[in-house]
């Protein structure tokens, strides 16, 4: 069993050596990380190296040009695309702009997941969305459609959706980006609360927001040119000298990193 | 003995400027090369739509719901083109006609006429038009808006959820309206010949019932089933590569439509040519 150096947790998932290019633009640079099981790792530095890249490859919805990536001990680069499908069902997935169904109101699309791959009764599926929805604080905004939602809502409710066949993995690609601070707390608030709630849930943020991952992470990785520069826990980050976690930290036009 | 030395830089050596005819032929290329790579990518999204025909879930409600979509919501349009190109193309058939005293052809020249070419080319432009525009139009919007990512990452097919049932509510849907076609262009042709150009109804009625036969109908209602097929494998295609957001999402439809409709064209001639 190989074990997280920064937590003392098992690996959920392993990057070992992960390159991808998309044309002439080399993304992941030999990417090597390790995710804790049962903790929340996030994934951050600037737009455009890799944060997204990183997180879609694990899901199998993009395959690297070199190197491997392991779920616990299944490699996934030598499943086919049949079970590949299988492992993405482990998987719950927040996105950037919650990606809700816009023909669908807020019921069918937590029930989305519920509809495809189990066969509950409606009564069954009705209480279930309804604790998701309860949950996420959204019960009262059941029968409304995504364009009657704001983005928080919007959020929210892809979390419940995310949350709806209880996945032993969660991954979320930056979820207070356009949100308002207030709402990025609430949102950074619920995140804390189901990772409380759901002690095998292994999470995995993709943040720019570095107030709430340094105070909701168990584990940080930072990303400078499709590679991981420094890992960490929140504290390491938050009390290192490192000019480059730094200047990213405080967001700074100075340093070694240039626009 | 001395190597033979290299210029004392590492840039690569400049290529002299392209002549017009290179810059010609490499620009033909290129436009072969996306071509062939667009004919490559629909034929794939096409195969697996077919390989997916009968896995389940079958997606039965969807495909209904889309056969509504471009059938029935189609059918006002359908209507009213078909009783207009009939009444037209006998309006114009008859003033020909009368030049040789040959009137009472024109029951049966429309009939073959609507049967044969124009129900299913018209019907298959106008549903191109109308159903598959819309079609490359929210297949894009989710794309652009990470929708089919999200199906992706929930382990859904996106080809067989989104793709199957569009490309079989658009074959079995297009023969439909384009029999409707037919039957409201041949009343349009009668209304307009009988009713108001006082053509012999008796006559009218048996040159029709004479000129047109079964082949002709089965003609017309096969090229509207290749016709449903191109509509919604191209508009699928389009819709499902689209990227660059809200002006990606236009250019998917227009291309959409454009490129159905041409490929509607072609083939209508090439199924006239090959069918008797």
């Amino acid at each position: 069993m190989i074990i997280d150096p920064v937590t003392g947790a098992p690996a959920a998932i392993r990057y070992e050596g992960v390159h991808k290019s998309f044309g002439t633009n080399h993304v992941l640079r030999g990417l090597d990380l390790i995710v804790p099981r049962g903790k929340i790792t996030a994934i951050i530095g600037r737009s455009g190296t890799g944060k997204s890249v990183t997180l879609k490859h694990v899901m199998g919805l993009l395959r690297p040009d070199r190197g491997e990536i392991f779920l616990g001990d299944v490699n996934l680069m030598q499943l086919n695309p049949k079970a590949l499908r299988r492992v993405r069902e482990r998987f719950g997935v927040v996105f950037q702009n919650a990606a809700l169904f816009d023909s669908m109101d807020v019921f069918d699309n937590v029930a989305f997941p519920l509809l495809e791959h189990e066969s509950f009764s409606s009564d069954v599926v009705r209480a279930k969305v309804t604790a998701a929805l309860a949950q996420v604080g959204l019960s009262a905004a059941v029968h409304r459609l995504p364009s009657e939602l704001s983005g928080g809502m919007r959020k929210r409710v892809g979390l419940a959706r995310a949350l709806i066949r209880d996945p032993e993995f969660l991954l979320y690609d930056e979820p207070t980006t356009g949100l308002d601070p207030i709402l990025s707390a609430a949102m950074d608030e619920l995140i804390y609360e189901t990772q409380q709630a759901r002690p095998a849930l292994t999470s995995v943020i993709i943040s720019h927001d570095m107030k709430a991952v340094l105070a909701i992470a168990d584990k940080v990785a930072f990303l400078v040119d499709g590679r991981v520069v420094h890992e960490g826990t929140p504290e390491y980050f938050a009390q290192s000298d490192d000019a480059l976690i730094r200047q990213f930290l405080a967001g700074s036009l100075d340093g070694p990193m240039k626009v | 003995m001395a190597k033979a030395s290299r210029p004392a830089t590492d840039a690569p050596p400049e290529r002299p400027p392209a002549s017009l005819i290179t810059r010609s032929i490499e620009g033909i290329g290129r436009r072969v090369l996306s071509g062939l790579e667009d004919l490559g990518r629909v034929t794939h999204i096409l195969a697996l739509a077919l390989a997916n025909l009968f896995v389940r879930p079958v997606r039965v409600r969807e495909t209904l719901r889309m056969m509504e979509f471009v059938g029935v919501q189609s059918l006002p349009i359908i209507l009213l083109t078909s009783a207009f190109t009939g009444a037209v193309f006998t309006l114009q058939s008859y003033r020909a006609f009368a030049m040789f005293g040959a009137q009472a052809m024109v029951g049966g020249t429309v009939g073959v006429a609507l049967t044969r070419e124009l129900g299913p080319t018209l019907t298959g432009l106008l549903v191109a038009g109308r159903a598959g525009s819309a079609m490359a139009a929210e297949i894009g919007a989710m794309r652009v808006s990470e929708q089919i990512d999200a199906l992706d990452a929930m382990a859904v097919d996106p080809i067989n959820y989104l793709v199957k049932p569009r490309i079989v509510a658009s074959v079995l849907v297009v023969p439909m309206l384009t029999a409707l076609f037919d039957f409201v262009g041949c009343l349009g042709s009668y209304a307009i010949g009988v009713g108001v150009l006082r053509l012999s109804r008796p006559e009218f009625m048996v040159r029709l019932r004479d000129w047109v036969d079964w082949d002709d109908i089965w003609t017309g209602l096969f090229k509207a089933l290749v016709f449903g097929l191109i509509i919604g494998t191209v508009a699928c295609y389009k819709g499902f590569y689209t990227t660059g957001g809200a002006r990606g999402v236009g250019l998917a439809t227009t291309s959409s439509v454009v490129v159905s409709s041409v490929a509607i064209l072609i083939s209508n001639f090439f199924i006239a040519y090959a069918l008797p």
